[in-house]
């Protein structure tokens, strides 16, 4: 074999022509300009000449018609690099099989079938694709709430009963709010057994689909049901639409952000609810963000419930992440994640402070050995040191080859600080329980000591949660972030718990000094004021202080980054453990740590210099009102009624808060002495600002020309020879020289026949190129910033799961909570939270019979909102004015006037009279009449015909009389015998006879009609024979 | 100083600094502000008569606004309505000058419901407020660059008039719009000309000429390219009180422009006359800064500008501006608290990293998404 290969490669190859015919021929070909290839008006230009210049004139004119008509306004595409996962909503009447088509899909893309479906369920359906599914109970509001979020409407239909009202209701409600994509799906096709039935119903049904989406809309068939399932071929082909559907953005929908709670959860104090059931709540709820970024400070509708503001909101990582490396290979099965908290799927859940792991029941784990969800919590169990000690065997090395340090260093270098705080208390109070700061160490070692896990009972299972390395690392965490960005960050747990020790510690030493001795309290209020200060500037500074009253602070700094440290081994311990190759999604969190740490070092970084901290610091710097207390408590009292506000004390208060200043939008309004620009020291400061000065590099004229000349004299050297790096090809001069005069001359005949066509430079390219290159900013400007820096500026852009906490929350809210309907929380819009009057146009929709009455309550569906209001109708008159109206017109539009709230205007809007009128039964009670007692006074002023008694002869006439039962005698009981038998005999007689005459009757006039139909043929023979003579004859 | 409490979506401020700016960004953001303790340590408490003047301004172009003032005038409750517009006609109260209400006449028009005329007669200059020259100059040429389409917007000086007795009066149109759009502009360009106008009212038009010759001689030593116009103000057109000033403007290659403004001093009891020469000099010098200072639009328009941004589409929005005012990282505040909004500020660094004059700040950020909720759609 190899002999033979041996041979095959010594054979002489082929040789091209280089020159001559066919060389030319090939070259001709190859550059694809044959004259084969050559358009007709290329090959013969003077056919297509102008002929008539009116004609062309209009050809030219419909060409631009029809350009013009295919434009849009371009807009700017706002969809994220990682965007939420589409909504899909499963709508339909009952019984339609809504529950099997999700439990379907779900089977289709995840592999592990649901029990028990309730609320939105999240799965990864491909690389760059995750869905959720969500059944929409057949109830108008949600069927109002999902058509406002829903980027897919599947609409279910039972073939064999044909459309039902709920679909129309749907498709109608979608139409007001912004029509999302829509895909047919006919079920119950098995239940037609003729073919021929099938397919007219099929035809039918799409056509009347067709008339209310759009003509050509999918309209998918599941033909029937195979072991209670539809058929893997029609859902696998279902979910390939599914995933390769692409969306138009709705104009409500980009200018507002909303999310579907997939997760919810209580907050409320246990004890609290325990003394008052009925006590406001405080909740949580999780969801993707969509639509656009979510502003923090903006409030939210939830639909169903109301206004509310957002409490709290934090970003968490995504439960249901994509494939973090995008590969040419199909997904595998670890990737394709499903999450669905209210169905109880989903695992492992997180959350801000807690990792929660579902298990089974009890006793599960026991059953499990190879669960790795089970293994992180048996880790954590089984650790046989508490973290303390752990912490203080982990060693860190800051330098390579320098020396490990432990726990033991760090600590050993803050307690000096802790006893010298210790003893500057007592120097100041002499009163020995003071020592507040023991105590509060002792607090936090304590807290730190506490179990590492906690077990929530909830929904008959236990789950439990998962804490953080101890209850402090959480705050730490914290702390962590707050330090890159002090500036501007609003949670300092344990900041703020010391600092309430300290002041604490403060005002009980402040008391103990008024007691003590009046004379030094002032001066003792004066030190007081100062280390306040002086935290302050440590808490904006970052820097370390040697301020006696913090170093708790920094002590807890230290701690938490060895801490944070152990917590790294730990992590990787755990790693090498477990199976590298094989990582779990619960091993996510520990690297999240990781990144985490990273992140807030990159981030501290960025900080030094910091122009935000001087606009936006203001915010962090909470003014406490403890130093309003020391300022009135220096004023002299006068009789313990007036006060004495020393002027300047007050100026000074006023001056450091900035309230009364006199407002002026210029630079410097009041000042004069500027300095003097003529000056020849000065005079460089400003003399390249203008044109008569240095110019930029990129914008000199001489260095342009420079550069020009440069190019022109090395031109040959710059297109030398060259490596293509990522395909290993190798350019030499003349090939890339030539190709790139080809390409130039193509370029510059583009360019020619643009600017000769008019193309290229029209008002709607140049929008349409502004918007792209917006889009591309939008998504590069932040890309690189950590994501806790970037919703500082951005907001929580869609995509991201966030947590949002509300206070407040009406106890109903959560006591008639049903994860089966669709929780819809809606950001609103500057001025929509406002309410007002509002004016709308308004037509009663064809299938409502009556006509709508003013004054009359309606349910109105407009924005995120769902409100009942009294509308008043009118009519605009030619003078402008609104003529009011009591009615509707029948067919026309009008005006309806009502409260509510400001919405912006062509949003679109809906109203009801009812919301369960036609989806509940009335079930009304017979009404029972009481007897008429007329009294008898009355009855004695009645004329006779009316009076009660009137009626009663004509009763009793009506009367059955009761007939006496007879017993008859022997022998009269066989007469009437004998006289029933002849009786009988008789009847069948008559019967017989009048069989008999029916069938003579018919035989007669069967006869009668053979004689007609042979006359008739002889009649017509005769003719017949007659018209042949006659012919004959001519 | 931030707000004091946020409740029930009203903002509570205390003492009167910078209570344009609340009333301003209360109006478009429709939320209600209450400012307590208005200046209630002072010899005169209270709300001040030109204050009055700009709520009273304010409920003209708005409808519906609810304005609550207690007896001693120290707590104010402004609860704002519909941005309506239209024809208004006003009188501007003698303490600030016409540019002080012009300001926030000009961030609001284009959020109206049907187009503002307002006609506003006051002082035309004096010495603490953008004069009218100067918002017709460099303030309104920002408002243009957030605008799609910017016809319409214009601004006529009428009438001049100098303190104490004004008797100025401008005419300013804007057109209503939708929204405003994106912009990213971080080079400003160079200085290519100076232009100006000097006004004597009342008093010798000679005056005019030798305000010029001074400006000149300072600006000339840079470019040549300086031209200044000499407005001698006839009859009515001249106010009621004496008075002289010049306004200069320097234009870039890029269409940017830096303005400054210099006026005479008002002649109280037996004080010395401003000399012309000094005058002209001084806003030659104060010209000369706002070059040096930089950055894409004006310091005066920075707050109109960092408005425009916030209120833009959620879209990027980039802007070199030169170092910040007072009056703008107050505004910046205040913007953060009604709209939620934070800016990213940095120093800007240029490409080739050679930053002319003083340091220069890039704002970036994304706008809230605001839209004229009561323009007519159809």
């Amino acid at each position: 074999m190899s002999n033979n290969t041996n041979f095959e490669e010594k054979k002489k190859s082929h040789r091209e022509r280089h020159s001559g015919r066919k060389a030319d021929k090939k070259k001709v070909k190859k550059n694809g300009k044959s004259i084969q290839e050559l358009t007709d008006q290329r090959r013969n230009p003077k056919a297509f000449a102008f002929n008539s210049v009116i004609g062309a004139e209009r050809r030219f004119r419909r060409k631009q018609d029809i350009e013009t008509k295919k434009q849009h306004v371009p807009f700017v595409d706002r969809t994220p690099i990682e965007p939420p996962p589409i909504l899909i909503a499963v709508v339909g009447p009952p019984k339609v099989g809504k529950t099997t088509l999700i439990n379907n899909l779900i089977k289709l893309f995840s592999k592990s079938p649901l029990l028990d479906i309730k609320g939105p369920v999240t799965i990864v359906t491909g690389k760059k694709r995750r869905i959720t599914l969500i059944e929409c109970n057949n109830d108008i509001n949600s069927m109002i709430d999902l058509a406002k979020v829903a980027d897919l409407a599947l609409l279910l239909c039972d073939a064999s009963f044909g459309f039902e009202m709920e679909i129309f209701e749907f498709l109608n409600i979608c139409q007001i709010h912004g029509m999302p994509r829509i895909m047919g799906i006919l079920t119950h096709l098995d239940m037609i057994k003729n073919s021929k039935t099938l397919k007219n119903t099929k035809k039918m049904l799409k056509h009347r689909f067709w008339t209310e989406v759009y003509p050509g809309a999918k309209l998918f068939y599941l033909s029937g049901l195979l072991h209670g399932e539809y058929l893997r071929n029609e859902i696998k082909n279902l979910g390939r639409f599914i995933s390769i559907m692409k969306f138009r953005p709705l104009t409500w929908r980009m200018t507002h952000s909303y999310l579907l709670a997939d997760r919810y959860e209580d907050l409320t104090n246990l004890e609290s609810i325990r003394q008052n059931s009925k006590c406001d709540r405080h909740i949580s709820i999780y969801g993707y963000v969509r639509g656009v970024p979510l502003n923090k400070n903006s409030s939210v509708h939830i639909a169903g419930f109301g206004d509310i503001k957002i409490h709290d909101i934090s970003y968490l990582p995504d439960p249901c992440p994509l494939p973090e490396t995008v590969k040419k290979r199909a997904l595998i099965e670890k990737e394709k994640l499903i999450y669905a908290p209210f169905s109880g799927v989903g695992g492992i859940v997180y959350d801000k402070d807690a990792v929660y792991v579902e298990l089974g029941g009890s006793h599960s784990h026991k059953k499990r050995d190879n669960d790795e969800a089970n293994n992180i919590v048996t880790n954590l169990i089984e650790t046989k040191e508490a973290l303390d000690v752990k912490m203080q065997h982990s060693e860190l090395q800051l330098f390579t080859g320098g020396k490990k340090l432990t726990a033991d260093d760090i600590s050993g270098d803050s307690s000096p600080y802790d006893s010298d705080a210790e003893d500057n208390i007592q120097e100041h109070s002499n009163i020995t329980e003071l020592n507040d700061d023991v105590g509060l160490n002792k607090e936090l070692n304590k807290l730190r000591k506490d179990h590492t896990h906690t077990e929530i009972e909830c929904d008959g299972r236990i789950r439990r949660k998962v804490i953080f390395n101890d209850s402090k690392m959480d705050t730490d965490n914290e702390e962590q972030f707050v330090e890159k960005d002090s500036s501007y960050s609003t949670t300092k747990t344990q900041n703020e718990i010391i600092h309430s020790k300290v002041s604490d510690i403060l005002k009980s030493l402040e008391e103990s000094n008024n007691k003590t001795s009046i004379v030094t309290s002032k001066t003792e209020q004066k030190e007081l004021q100062q280390t306040d200060d002086r935290y302050v500037s440590e808490e904006t500074d970052e820097e370390l202080n040697n301020d006696d009253y913090l170093d708790n602070y920094e002590s807890g700094d230290s701690d938490s980054e060895t801490n944070e440290n152990s917590d790294k081994t730990d992590a990787k311990t755990e790693e090498s453990l477990s199976d590298s190759t094989d990582e779990d999604m619960a091993l996510k969190w520990k690297e999240n740590l990781r990144n985490r740490a990273q992140e807030a070092y990159l981030a501290r970084l960025n900080t030094k210099k910091n122009i935000m901290r001087l606009v936006y610091g203001v915010f962090d710097n909470k003014i406490d009102n403890s130093d309003e207390q020391y300022d009135t408590n220096d004023s002299d009292e006068i009789g313990g009624l007036f006060k004495v506000v020393s002027h300047q004390q007050q100026k000074l208060k006023i001056e450091r808060y900035g309230m009364d200043l006199e407002e002026s939008s210029l630079l410097m309004p009041w000042s004069t002495d500027i300095q003097d620009f003529t000056e020849p020291e000065n005079k460089w400061m400003i003399q390249d600002c203008f044109v008569t000065g240095k110019w930029k590099e990129s914008e000199d004229a001489n260095e342009l020309l420079k550069l020009d000349a440069t190019e022109l004299s090395s031109d040959s050297d710059e297109f030398g020879d060259f490596e293509d790096l990522e395909t290993g090809e190798k350019f030499t001069k003349g090939e890339s020289n030539k190709d790139e005069h080809e390409n130039n001359n193509e370029q510059s005949d583009q360019i020619n026949k643009k600017q000769y066509d008019g193309e290229g430079t029209s008002y709607y390219d140049e929008l349409k190129l502004s918007a792209e290159k917006q889009a591309q900013l939008n998504k590069s400007i932040f890309e690189n910033m950590a994501d806790d820096l970037r919703v500082q500026f951005e907001g929580y852009r869609p995509g991201m799961y966030v947590r949002m906490e509300f206070e407040n929350v009406p106890s109903e809210f959560v006591t008639n909570f049903d994860p089966t309907y669709p929780i819809i929380i809606g950001s609103l819009n500057m001025s929509e939270e406002n309410i007002g009057y509002v004016n709308v146009k308004i037509k009663k929709h064809r299938w409502y019979k009556k006509i709508l009455k003013a004054n009359d309550p309606l349910i109105i569906s407009l924005g995120w909102r769902r409100f009942q209001t009294v509308p008043l109708y009118s009519k605009l008159e030619d003078d402008l004015k609104f003529r009011y109206l009591k009615y509707t017109p029948e067919h026309l539009s009008c005006n309806a006037h009502f409260w509510g709230p400001i919405t912006p205007q062509g949003t679109g809007f809906l109203a009801l009279q009812t919301c369960e009128g036609d989806l509940q039964e009335i079930v009304r009670e017979p009404k029972v009449f009481k007897p008429l007692v007329i009294p008898k006074k009355l009855q004695h002023a009645l004329p006779y015909r009316d009076k009660p008694n009137h009626g009663v002869k004509m009763a009793e006439r009506r009367k059955k009389i009761d007939r006496v039962a007879v017993i008859k005698e022997p022998y009269e009981q066989k007469v009437s015998k004998v006289m029933k038998m002849i009786r009988t005999a008789y009847d069948h007689k008559q019967q017989h006879l009048r069989q008999k005459t029916k069938e003579r009757l018919e035989k007669h006039r069967q006869m009668i009609q053979a004689v007609e139909a042979n006359r008739s043929k002889k009649l017509k023979r005769e003719k017949k024979k007659y018209l042949e003579l006659k012919v004959k004859h001519k | 100083m931030p707000a004091i409490s946020n409740k029930n979506n009203t903002l509570v401020y205390k003492g009167s600094s910078f209570m344009r700016q609340r009333l301003l960004l209360s109006v478009l953001s429709s939320k209600p502000v209450r400012i307590i303790d208005i200046r209630t340590n002072h010899d005169e408490p209270g709300i001040a008569e030109f204050e009055v003047n700009l709520i009273r301004l304010l409920d003209k172009v708005t409808n519906g606004t609810i304005i609550q003032l207690d007896s001693t005038g120290t707590n104010l409750y402004f609860q704002p309505g519909l941005l309506y517009g239209g024809e208004v006609d006003h009188e501007c109260s003698l303490q600030r000058s016409i540019g002080y209400y012009l300001e926030v006449l000009v961030a609001l028009g284009i959020f109206c419901k049907i187009p503002l005329k307002a006609t506003l007669r006051g002082v035309s200059n004096n010495l603490i407020d953008p004069s009218v020259d100067h918002i017709k100059t460099s303030i309104i040429p920002v408002l243009k660059r957030f605008l799609i389409d910017d016809e319409g917007i214009d601004l006529k000086v009428t009438k001049r008039g100098m303190l104490p007795l004004g008797g100025g009066e401008v005419v300013f149109c804007c057109p209503v719009r939708k929204q405003l759009r994106p912009i990213q502009l971080e080079d400003s360009g160079m200085v290519k000309r100076i232009r100006g106008t000097a006004y004597t009212l009342r008093v010798s038009p000679a005056i005019a000429n030798r305000v010029v010759e001074s400006a000149k001689g300072v600006l000339l030593n840079f470019i040549p390219d300086v031209y200044i116009n000499a407005d001698q103000c006839k009859g009515k057109q001249s106010g009621k009180s004496p008075g002289f000033g010049i306004h200069l403007y320097a234009e870039t290659t890029k269409g940017t422009t830096y303005s400054a403004e210099a006026v005479s001093k008002v002649i109280v009891g037996g004080a010395e006359p401003s000399i012309p020469e000094e005058v002209g000099k001084l806003a030659a010098q104060r010209l000369c800064h706002e070059i040096y200072m930089g950055g894409c639009v004006d310091s005066a328009a920075q707050a109109l500008a960092i408005l425009c941004m916030a209120l833009g589409q959620k879209d990027v929005t980039k802007l070199v501006m030169g170092s910040l005012s007072d009056y703008s990282i107050s505004f910046l505040q205040h913007l953060r608290e009604f709209f939620g909004i934070t800016f990213k500020l940095e120093d800007y660094k240029s490409e080739e990293d050679c930053v002319v004059g003083a340091d220069k700040i890039l704002l970036t950020c994304i706008g809230i998404g605001y839209t004229n909720i009561s323009k007519r759609t159809i």
